[in-house]
């Protein structure tokens, strides 16, 4: 063991925290424009950039628990920014930051009204903009619960995109794991919780997530100890680190209605799931889809991912990546094979 | 772990292994701990009092803002939510709006559509129009050197003006018919568009 070394690394550690890399980390640095707003939520437009071959538009439903960011966390890692590179015109539908008057918002109001709306939005712009032709559809792709809140929307709204992906998205949450588990309907008081604080706290989500995997908190320190010397690693460890604390508060009648049916009921996997008093059948779908499963996700396992291929109406194919839940979306591989995807 | 070649006992590899070896361990306890009922039902019932907690001091926060005249936390929520009812009956306009002009720009573009269509179709009965009378005038050039001599001495004398006259029905016996050009102008002016007649 090399003490001087050791020693060396731990001061410019040091060093490094000392120069607050979380609060200046920049995210979501790719150029781009807002297109629609609706509440808290926007809808941004990446064009294609200049001179590549202009390819399907793509709709990107991101995680209404987390900031939309994790999609283009930094130049050179970021899926928006690698897609658009290549010709894709990517419209990702930020859902924002709910505020205390958006607590009653229900989930039917988000996947009946919000999603497709942005969706019909994005359609119309690309039509314009002669990125499709008269009749032409997008593909959507949806992340984590953006891609659940997706797959439900499409499914009551059909002829909105013409295929749909999904990235680390549970659809079978009796195999959510340790968060299934903690989801107990005998033990988990999420009624109490949302008539006390009207909306699930981005500080309890967070929380929960970080006690999903104790001992990676102590694994991603020990890492940058090790690594420090790597600028892109330390660079890219800070941008996580902000992307992480900014956690986003769930509306509280939105996330009452989706702990209900999609972990007490599993609703998805079944067909009976009625949802301001209309049936929500993923059964109901036609249109293809493929399913990104990460090998490492502690948060949406493979196998609650594949429940697609179970639930979905329309042909499904799924394809495994490497990389945790939050790792597979950094991935120089995720670009590739979404990019395969749209061309096919 | 560490080489049995080394002069020295090589301390990092060694550090490694352990290290690994019990984060493998913690992990598999931290596990099975976070699976446990117990825990779970403590921190549920922890969670839920702080939620109780945090809920009955804004109930306080409002009261007393309320005795101070000051616009509390629900009459802020309430006005918010107001604003967002107020968006959104303007999105659904924004909806209606957008899919009438969709409706206009396809009946503008079918409306264009038939008109170059009903153009189309006039050009082309012109053009029928135009190739059959360059056919007629053709077999009229071909016949008449020929007809000349046979009808000539058959034929009674008459005025220039009229010698024309025998000539027609051998020239229609020989030239097709030619097809009604289509309904083009008496159609067209009364404004309704027709189908393409080729």
């Amino acid at each position: 063991m090399n003490i001087a070394e050791e020693l060396e690394r731990s001061v410019e550690l040091g060093q490094f925290l000392a120069s607050r890399p979380v609060a200046r980390a920049r995210l979501g640095a790719t150029s781009h424009r807002v297109i629609h707003r609706q509440g808290s939520s926007a809808l941004r437009y990446f064009p294609p950039a200049r001179g590549a071959t202009v390819r399907q538009p793509l709709f990107i439903s991101t995680p209404l628990i987390n900031g939309w960011a994790i999609l283009d966390l930094l130049p050179g890692r970021s899926l928006v920014g690698a897609l658009s590179a290549v010709g894709v015109p990517v419209y990702l539908l930020d859902w924002g930051v709910p505020g205390a008057s958006d607590r009653g918002l229900s989930l039917g109001a988000l996947i009946d009204q919000r999603l497709p709306r942005a969706l019909s939005r994005a359609t119309r712009h690309a039509r314009a903009e002669g990125h499709l032709e008269a009749d032409g559809l997008p593909a959507a792709l949806g992340y984590c619960v953006g891609g659940t809140f997706l797959a439900m929307s499409l499914a009551r709204h059909p002829g909105l995109v013409d295929r749909m992906a999904l990235l680390a998205t549970p659809i079978d949450f009796s195999e959510g794991g340790l968060l299934n588990t903690w989801a107990d309907p005998e033990r988990f008081p999420v009624d109490a919780l949302i008539d006390d604080l009207g909306a699930f706290p981005k500080e309890l989500m967070r929380e929960a997530f970080a006690w999903l995997r104790p001992m990676a908190q102590l694994s991603k320190w020990r890492s940058l100890h090790a690594r420090i010397h790597e600028h892109r690693f330390a660079e890219t460890w800070a941008a996580l680190e902000r992307w992480s604390t900014e956690g986003v508060d769930f509306p509280g009648e939105a996330y009452r209605a989706y702990v209900h049916g999609c972990y007490f009921d599993n609703a998805l996997m079944g067909d009976s799931w009625m949802l301001d008093g209309r049936p929500l059948q993923l059964k109901a779908a036609t249109i293809p889809a493929r399913v990104f499963a990460a090998t490492g996700d502690h948060i949406c396992p493979p196998a609650a991912a594949n429940g697609l291929l179970a639930a979905w109406g329309g042909p499904v194919e799924a394809e495994l990546l490497q990389g945790g839940h939050v790792s597979v979306c950094l991935s120089a591989a995720l670009p590739a094979r979404l990019l395969s995807w749209i061309d096919a | 772990m560490s080489q049995p070649d080394a002069p020295f006992p090589d301390f990092k590899g060694l550090s490694d292994d352990l290290y690994q070896q019990w984060e493998r361990s913690m992990a598999t306890w931290w596990d099975q701990v976070l699976e446990s009922p117990a825990l779970l039902d403590a921190t549920n019932k922890s969670v839920s009092g702080m939620a109780h907690a945090r809920a009955r001091y804004e109930a306080q926060v409002d009261e007393q803002l309320l005795k101070l005249h000051l616009p509390t936390r629900a009459d802020i929520t309430r006005l918010g939510r107001i604003a967002g009812l107020l968006e959104k009956r303007l999105l659904e306009i924004e909806d209606v709006v957008l899919d009438i002009k969709d409706s206009l720009a396809n009946r503008d573009a079918a409306l264009a559509r038939v008109e170059r269509e009903t153009i189309q179709a006039r050009i082309e009965a012109a053009e029928t129009r135009l190739e059959l009378r360059a056919r007629l005038d053709a077999l009229q050039a071909q016949l008449q050197p020929q007809l000349q001599p046979q009808l000539q001495p058959q034929l009674p004398v008459q005025p220039a003006s009229a010698s024309d006259g025998p000539s027609q029905p051998l020239l229609q016996a020989a030239a097709p018919a030619p097809p009604e050009p289509g309904p083009a102008r008496p159609s067209s002016r009364s404004g309704k568009p027709h189908p393409k007649t080729s």
